[in-house]
């Protein structure tokens, strides 16, 4: 081992070991001394030797530290995005590059294997899993309503900024014993830590602008945001799909606290508002195709607060909090529908290295949510509600053999109030290093998750939903290559179904649904071969069925598609300091359903397939300019049809086509930051 | 007057302390002779070992610490592979997180740190450039309003400027005058001992040349 630092303790007296690992040199010392032989990522060595003025033969083996960052890391399941590890997948500055993604985080993500594409939703749908299965935490804490309300067959988008985030752990199944009341993928966001300066953002795009400026003081600093959207110059000038009786539009604020409250130790906040509201007329089947009028007016607050710090030498503490207030006010037809859920969150946990291979971790949660609904009709009206509180407890053990195997053993437990269930979650995963650079990981655990809020309306008589989930991987990263292949099955039990009957009737449920999917996933990125150029091409082979709600017997979901293909490349141009990017998707034919047919989900939909660019840029230092266009090659893109409630005199259901809001969105904007800056009179800055 | 005053005692203070420690001296001096004869990473590393030995019997002084630092910054300069700059950056980390403890009213150390932020940021200037020239920014502003003379700071500030003006369409050469302001006053600066941070000028005269 060449290059290790020998040397007698205290003295001057010393050498590095040289090319063949040898290392000699004289010392003056007489007497008991300590031979220290140091060297990086190894465990220092030391010796008491005994000097007497002749020569000392000695044959040194150092052993490999043990250090948690260079050792094997669990990646079934999970593409985790931050710039400290070497093995990274994907990067924060990804979210934001990513063509076709627009500055949705949920955009990006849908570039990633194991994710499917659903373009009349804009929702995560992972391994199988319908939308409602993922669950999006900020720093530690639920978002209940993680999306912008939208219509019926209409794409929405996350509600975040993904400037936001620092941090990003996409986990697709075989999750920790810390996640739970998520059938199949956790996306764990960090926001930004402490910034650097006082600053002030400004930004104007085609469909909005945004001000944000932040203010720092003594170990703190707060960022203010304020932003409004309006589609209506924009919708107005390209070509819709559909009519807007009134075009979209939001006012977001959002104010975020950043403070440190000890060496260790920080504290988060973050609020925000947010209001929207459009009216959007789509062909009405029941109707005779005839325009409706959708309108909407949404309202949303959403609180989160974290802190966390050592206790001690060893305990490591993070608590969390979250309340949501979701307000959605419905029209159409002869219809209001007024919707609020008020969710929170509560979560601690602890953390204790008992020695630097077993670090035990426990805590304890409550996921309460009230979902209230109020439907008028002509001739009707409805008013149902529900409080769920569901109570939470997980341990979990981080047991290292050595640098090259790692198993994490734990266990949950979840009791509804609601439902009165109670449920027990065994989670295990495991990984191993093969070499340096590949390694094996493998993740086993069961998955509870409630049933949706529109059967909780009606009925206490359910048990949480229930998947099984095996995830087997294989990664390899070899100078800025990256390899990733998965193969997953996912075992889902006590599904609830509709048993036909009246809805609002609490037998009318129950939890005989079942189904599974499985598949490949598989991943490559290569930042290395084309100079200033960077690529990753995902694909995901899914094969899934299922017997759930109102199916009348196992079939595919209508959100599932068999082959998803998609390749992000990025490149740089220096002389021109730009950043271009490119996105190419394809999704299989998904099926639908047609009354008509006697197939239950037989008609299949055309595949999908957008090739989206963008453009970045670095007019100055502090001045960004950004295009992006979606569908460039302008592929028609359909996702099957909406049939009336009712059959006509002919006895057929009449169909309407569901497309995207329109078939390309273009974007271009202006991101301008400016700071104080200036060295001179900054003293206040030194500590 | 009151200058040379002034350098007389610290001429004084040193040799006192030089008086004192004579063994520590000589190391010191030795191996900062051999600056000039490092050539590779594994010169350098050789080097940040003397320096780490020095640092371990010398446990009140911070120069050793200062100089490991340096060696292991210079190395993740020099080294090719990608994930080993990492791996050099963090043991430099650790002894630049000791300096700012043992003096942190040191010019020389938040030089020192910000030379440290610039070799993460260069690991990958993509993902790091915004987050790491912000800190290495600090840093610097620190550097000067603890010391605006720091020949050192000026220069690595300047060298900051110099090279987001490339990426910004601004023309590098308009810091041209303060570079040679810079080069012409550098040996108005003094270090407060022989084995105090010297460096610099070499990389001083580099930018001057680049301006002709």
């Amino acid at each position: 081992m060449p290059g290790a630092n020998a040397y007698l303790q205290g003295t001057y007296d010393g050498a590095s070991s040289g090319e063949n690992g040898e290392f000699k040199f004289r010392t003056s010392k007489t007497g008991q001394q300590t031979l220290l032989v140091e060297f990086m990522g190894y465990e220092p060595f030391s010796l008491k030797v005994e000097l007497k003025g002749d020569t000392i033969r000695l044959n040194v083996k150092l052993k490999e530290a043990f250090n948690e960052l260079n050792a094997v890391t669990i990646t079934a399941g999970t593409f985790e995005a931050s710039d400290k590890k070497q093995a990274v997948t994907i990067t924060p500055i990804d979210m934001v590059t990513t063509a076709g993604a627009v500055g949705d985080v949920y955009g990006a993500l849908q570039s990633l294997p194991g994710t499917t594409v659903n373009g009349e939703s804009g929702r995560l749908f992972v391994k199988g899993g319908d939308s409602e299965e993922s669950q999006t935490y900020i720093d530690g804490s639920l978002v209940s309503v993680p999306y912008n309300s939208s219509a019926p067959n209409l794409a929405t988008r996350g509600r975040f900024n993904p400037f936001m985030f620092k941090g990003t752990i996409f986990s697709t199944g075989g999750y920790s014993a810390e996640y739970g009341q998520a059938l199949s993928s956790v996306l764990l966001l960090n926001t930004n830590d402490m910034p650097v300066e006082d600053q002030l953002d400004l930004s104007v795009l085609s469909v909005g602008a945004e001000v944000a400026g932040t203010k720092l003081w003594k170990n703190g600093a707060v960022t203010g945001t304020l932003s409004y959207n309006n589609l209506a110059p924009y919708m107005s000038l390209t070509p819709q799909n559909y009519d807007w009786g009134k075009y979209p539009e939001s006012v977001t604020g959002a104010v975020s606290v950043r403070q440190k409250t000890s060496k260790t130790g920080m504290f988060k906040f973050y609020s925000n508002f947010d209001n929207g509201s459009f009216t959007l007329s789509q062909q009405n089947p029941d109707a005779g195709g005839t325009p409706t009028d959708y309108k909407l007016d949404n309202g949303n607050q959403f609180v989160n607060a974290s802190w966390n710090d050592k206790l001690g030498e060893k305990w490591a503490v993070s608590t969390a909090t979250s309340f949501t207030n979701n307000t959605d006010d419905i029209q159409f037809e002869q219809t209001t529908v007024a919707e609020q859920i008020q969710g929170t969150h509560l979560k601690s946990v602890f953390s204790y290295p008992f020695s630097e291979k077993f670090i035990l971790k426990m805590g304890g949660e409550l996921f309460s949510k009230k979902f209230s609904q109020n439907v008028q009709m002509p001739n009707e009206k409805h008013d149902n509600s529900f409080t769920n509180n569901t109570f939470a407890g997980f341990t979990e053990a981080q047991i290292y053999a050595s640098t090259k195997f790692v198993t994490r053993v734990g266990g949950r437990v979840e009791y509804s109030d609601y439902l009165n269930s109670f449920t027990v979650s065994p989670r295990f995963s495991a990984a191993y290093k093969i070499t340096d650079k590949s390694q094996f990981s493998a993740a086993y655990g069961w998955f509870y998750q409630n049933p949706v809020d529109d059967y909780l309306l009606y009925t206490d008589l359910l048990k949480p939903e229930r998947a099984d989930h095996y995830t087997f991987s294989f990664q390899s990263s070899v100078n800025s290559r990256t390899i990733r292949v998965e193969l997953y099955y996912k075992d889902y039990k006590d599904l609830v179904k509709f048993t036909g009957g009246e809805f609002y009737l609490p037998t009318s449920y129950n939890n005989s649904g079942k189904g599974y999917a499985k598949g490949l996933d598989l991943f490559w990125r290569d930042k290395k071969t084309i100079k200033n150029g960077d690529y990753w091409i995902s694909y995901s082979y899914l094969d899934t069925k299922r017997d759930y709600r109102n199916f009348p017997e196992e079939a595919i979901p209508t959100f599932a598609s068999k082959h998803n293909f998609s390749m992000v490349y990025k490149h740089w141009f220096g002389n021109l300091r730009s950043l271009a990017g490119a996105n190419f998707r394809y999704s299989s034919p998904r099926v639908f359903n047609d009354p008509n047919s006697p197939v239950f989900n037989g008609e299949k939909m055309l595949a999908y397939r957008s090739l989206d660019l963008s453009w970045s840029f670095l007019y100055r230092q502090h001045v960004i300019i950004y295009g992006a266009v979606t569908n460039v090659l302008d592929f028609k893109n359909e996702f099957g049809q909406r049939y009336s409630n009712n059959p006509d005199a002919n006895g057929n259901f009449q169909g309407t086509a569901i497309q995207p809001g329109s078939n390309q969105f273009y974007v271009l904007g202006c991101f301008i930051t400016l700071t104080r800056k200036g060295n001179a009179n900054q003293l206040d800055k030194i500590e | 007057m009151k200058k040379i005053i002034l350098s007389l005692a610290v001429v004084l203070v040193s040799l006192v302390s030089m008086a004192q420690k004579p063994e520590y001296y000589q190391a010191m001096g030795e191996s900062l002779g051999q600056y000039a004869t490092c050539q590779s990473v594994a010169d350098f590393q050789a080097l940040g070992n003397k320096f780490q030995m020095i640092a371990a019997a010398e446990k009140s002084e911070w120069l050793p610490l200062y100089y490991h630092a340096q060696c292991y910054i210079l190395m993740s300069f020099m080294e090719q592979d990608v994930t080993k700059k990492d791996g050099y950056l963090d043991v430099a980390e650790k002894s630049v997180t000791s300096l700012l403890e043992m003096v942190p009213a040191e010019s020389e150390v938040s030089v020192l740190q910000a030379f440290y932020l610039v070799g993460r940021l260069v690991v990958n200037p993509m993902e790091r450039g915004q987050e790491y020239s912000g800190l290495s920014g600090q840093a610097l502003g620190k550097a000067l309003a603890l010391d605006a003379t720091n020949p050192r700071a000026q220069l690595l500030q300047l060298q900051m400027d110099m090279g987001s003006a490339q990426y910004t369409g601004q023309d590098p050469k308009s810091f041209c005058p303060k570079a040679k302001e810079l080069l012409a006053n550098w040996d108005n600066f003094k270090p407060k001992s022989p084995i105090h941070p010297n460096w610099g000028k070499d990389q001083a005269e580099v930018v001057v040349k680049g301006c002709e």
